[in-house]
């Protein structure tokens, strides 16, 4: 038997992101209303055709209701409490990484995430996001001999806003959810790539979002448009400081890939998830969807959920290209009082479209995981196959795994198949590898990554090693 | 409101139960299911509102009983036919639930509803008059097969009741069958209590004909040690809903369910499940088949609650789908809420049609395409068919499934 007390004492590690940088910002005031989002787009010197989209996102909004079918339990959010911009304040322009706030390069370095030049050996090119701003987007010149544009989604608007307003918005609607109507309105900035014709993409990308300030959201906005047969693999990573309210994160994310085009979008999502006693946390509510468009295009999602207080984020595949294929890989983990209600959408559209789905959910503590998921075969998916799989493993009887699988069908030649399985740690497994002389939390870290490791191998390489001992630092001291 | 005008119109407030009473003061609140919710969401509201046209009639009428009773020993019963059985043998003992018993277990059960959830059973309550309500007790072992049948008659809306104890140690056969009517309604609603050691194998056929509607709902409780073994079919109906709510009232233990729905033309049949373990040790074994041709289309949604209390849990549930036409849909969704954490669930679902490489094999042996597909139907149906405790000789399932239209 498994001595409890051993464990519950066992060293806990605390959330080493927490930390808050001290640097002046700028802030608006608090609430939402057509003259904020005026004023938004004013700072952002964006064109009329964005402010339109803002507003009319603004209206809809403002007709929608707070879903609550996912259950999750959380005090009511006070939208007209919350701060829509918050950048730190710079100097005029920036034109080399020189100039950025050495405060800011600071916290970047302390996360982890190298934003000066001289870190090249780790060939990816990083957008850094602090709160509502991008501050930095490295190896620029690299990408642009190669016709890749990565920048910030503002640089974008300003430079080419011909493929924002032709593209944005097209994969998540503004009427599409409550909180994707509420970005499309707010959405301050945000990663934009996009991969011309026939380029493989000379180095992984990616975003890295930090919310500092307490009393603001994030709605950032993310647009990836993968052009014939391109391909490219993009990341993306989260921390917060730690506080005692909720900070409200609502980003959209929306990736369209043309004929045989790839796109691979990779998370590890640690935003601050609250105390032990549910106090503080960031309200993850997050829309990401891709569009296989093209023939043979594929869309691939994987992500690591370890943080938040509360994760609502369905990343999903609409697959009309003939042949197109999507994936989605997730290992979400929750401990103490964290919600997790994430899954994914795959809607078969086109003939021969594939999709793949592996979750595997953690649940320990107090905590709630479920997977919720839909497998959509349309009329014309003929010859389409789905193949889902979604294992939960429960760490103490406190905490809940709960699967809902909406599977529907209306093409005959076509095939879907779902299983999905609920375990714990062995406790035959835990004595044979003690009494191989491993440490207990190392034989149950040993165990979770065995558990995961069908989604870490769809990992990339550093994002894997990363969430590998992030899922061991999260698990300490709750396996009782 | 209509439908709670329409009870009330038939009668005047002096001759409807007190039960009658209670359910249709809480159907006043919500008389129509709430079309938002998940139980009803994927339900055809102009079948529903279909079902419930009807005008009620408590009356019934002739109908034929699809296969003879061949067998003397064979207890056979139709509900709504004021049938007295009092049958007190060596071995076991059948008799009918006193008034005041039937109405304390019906008014218990009522304090537990769910005005959403219990929808079906509210409406058959309110419409159940005492002599459509059947209350058995069931006693013993070596107890011959018990056949009841539930029927509609053409033009109208029937309800019938059905409430069976199973007494401790008590093992029994037990076929249910409901039978629709050209253009009729009927709701049926059954509530079992297996207590300790009780074993029942209960076979559930409900078959249609032109335009019949059903609402079948089954409420079962257990108590420890009981096995409840339910084999279950649902085919030719317009619109038919199949409500099964299990709870293992203090685990420890057995259900296996294996229940198969088969919907033609515009048919829309729909299996709902939700089985709650409020104990240790509990054991599930649950399969549900559909399958769908023509613009059909068939539901299944299935839950297994397993709290923390019911530890070492033993559940598994599978959703196996044949689609069968381009205009035909199918929606399946098993689903699993467990807070244990030492326990072993599994659920998984397909959709698919016919394996075309068996059809493949089948036919360079020279078996024809036709009869091929027959021969594979015939496996996916055997499965359920043999687990519904009714002989072959006796009703021919499998032959009126494959060759009836």
């Amino acid at each position: 038997m498994v001595n409890e007390n051993l464990v519950k004492d066992a060293v806990k590690e605390p959330y080493k992101y927490g930390f808050v940088t001290d640097i002046e910002t700028e802030k608006i005031e608090k609430g939402l209303n057509e003259d904020i989002i005026k004023l938004i787009s004013q700072k952002k010197e964006e064109p009329n055709f964005l402010l339109d989209f803002r507003l009319k996102a603004f209206k809809k909004w403002q007709k929608m209701k707070e879903p609550d079918w996912a259950s999750l339990g959380y005090k009511k959010i006070d939208y007209q409490d919350i701060i829509y911009y918050s950048a730190p304040k710079q100097k005029e322009k920036i034109s080399s990484l020189d100039e950025v706030d050495p405060k800011l390069l600071e916290t970047f370095d302390k996360l982890g995430i190298p934003l000066t030049e001289q870190k090249k050996l780790t060939n990816v090119a990083v957008d850094a996001v602090f709160d509502s701003v991008s501050i930095a987007t490295t190896f620029r010149e690299e990408l642009a001999d190669h016709g890749v544009i990565f920048c910030s989604i503002s640089e974008a608007v300003k430079n080419h806003a011909d493929l924002i307003e032709k593209y944005l918005g097209t994969v998540v609607p503004a009427s599409d959810n409550y909180f994707a109507a509420l970005n499309s309105a707010v959405f301050s900035d945000g990663s934009f790539v996009y991969i011309p014709k026939g380029v493989t993409c000379p180095m992984d990308l990616s975003s890295y979002f930090r919310i500092n300030s307490g009393d603001s959201g994030q709605f950032e906005r993310t647009l990836i448009i993968a052009e014939e047969s391109s391909s490219v693999s993009y990341l993306e990573g989260c921390t917060a400081p730690m506080f005692d309210t909720n900070t409200l994160h609502a980003a959209v994310v929306e990736l369209i890939a043309l004929d045989d085009a790839s796109i691979k979008y990779s998370t590890v999502q640690n935003w601050y998830a609250g105390d032990e006693e549910g106090i503080g946390g960031i309200f993850n509510f997050v829309t990401k969807r891709g569009k296989c468009l093209g023939k043979r295009s594929k869309i691939s999602w994987s992500q690591v959920e370890t943080g938040s207080a509360i994760t609502w984020k369905y990343p999903s595949c609409l697959l009309l290209g003939e042949e197109s294929v999507g994936e989605f890989y997730s290992v979400a983990l929750t401990n103490n009082l964290q919600q997790a209600d994430t899954g994914t959408k795959m809607i078969h559209i086109g003939p021969k479209t594939k999709s793949t789905i592996v979750s595997k959910g953690i649940s320990a503590g107090n905590s709630k995981n479920s997977y919720r998921g839909l497998v959509k075969m349309g009329t014309k998916a003929t010859g389409s196959r789905n193949y889902s799989q979604c294992d939960s493993m429960l760490i103490g009887d406190q905490a809940s795994a709960n699967t809902f699988p909406y599977i529907k069908s209306q093409q005959p030649n076509s095939e879907i198949e779902h299983e999905a399985s609920t375990c714990r740690i062995s406790e035959d497994q835990l004595f044979y590898l003690q009494s191989r002389g491993i440490e207990f939390e190392e034989a149950v870290s040993m165990m979770v990554s065995g558990f995961c490791r069908d989604v870490f191998n769809q990992l990339p390489m550093e994002f894997a090693a990363e969430a590998d001992k992030l899922l061991a630092l999260k698990l300490e001291g709750s396996v009782g | 409101m209509e439908i709670i005008e329409k009870i009330k119109t038939n009668k005047s407030d002096d001759n409807l139960t007190e039960i009658q009473k209670i359910c249709l003061h809480k159907l006043q609140s919500s008389p129509l299911p709430n079309p938002k919710s998940e139980k009803w969401r994927l339900s055809n509201k102009s079948k529903l509102s279909n079902f419930l046209d009807y005008s009620v009639n408590e009356k019934d009428s002739k109908f034929d009983i699809p296969y003879p009773k061949n067998s003397q020993s064979t207890i056979r019963l139709i509900v709504g036919e004021n049938c007295q059985i009092k049958l007190l043998k060596k071995n076991y003992s059948i008799q009918q639930l006193s008034e005041d018993e039937l109405e304390k277990y019906i008014k218990e059960q009522i304090s537990l509803f769910k005005q959403n959830e219990n929808w079906s059973d509210l409406l058959n309550l309110s419409l159940s008059c005492k002599k459509n309500i059947l209350g058995l007790k069931i006693n013993g072992s070596k107890i011959p097969p018990i056949e009841i049948f539930s029927h509609a008659s053409s033009n109208s809306l029937n309800s019938k009741t059905l409430v069976i104890f199973l007494e401790k140690n008590c093992d029994v056969e037990l076929l249910q069958v409901n039978l629709g009517k050209e253009n009729s309604s009927l709701s049926q609603s059954t509530f079992f209590c297996l207590k300790e050691n009780s074993s029942v194998n209960h076979g559930v056929i409900s078959y249609g004909k032109n335009r019949s509607n059903l609402l079948n709902s089954l409420n079962v409780i257990q108590q420890k040690n009981s096995a409840y073994n339910l084999g279950s079919l649902h085919f030719k109906f317009n619109y038919a809903r199949f409500e099964i709510n299990i709870k293992q009232s203090t685990g420890n233990a057995k259900t296996n369910i294996k229940g198969m729905q088969i919907t033609k033309k515009d048919e829309q049949i729909s299996t709902y499940t939700k089985i709650e373990f409020n104990g240790p040790n509990g054991f599930l074994d649950q399969i549900n088949k559909s399958l769908a041709d023509d613009k059909s289309h068939a539901i299944f949604e299935g839950s297994i609650i397993v709290p923390k209390i019911a530890q070492r849990t033993d559940a598994s549930q599978l959703s196996r789908n044949l689609l069968l036409s381009n205009l035909a849909q199918i929606d399946t969704k098993p689903q699993l809420e467990i807070i244990a954490d030492d326990v072993k669930c599994k659920h998984g679902a397909t959709i698919s049609q016919l394996n075309e490489e068996e059809l493949f094999y089948m036919r360079t042996r020279g078996v024809t395409l036709a009869e091929a597909s027959k021969l594979q139907l015939s496996s996916y149906f055997q499965e359920i068919i043999s687990f519904i405790p009714i002989s072959k000789d006796k009703w021919d399932l499998l032959d009126k499934l494959l060759n009836e239209n």
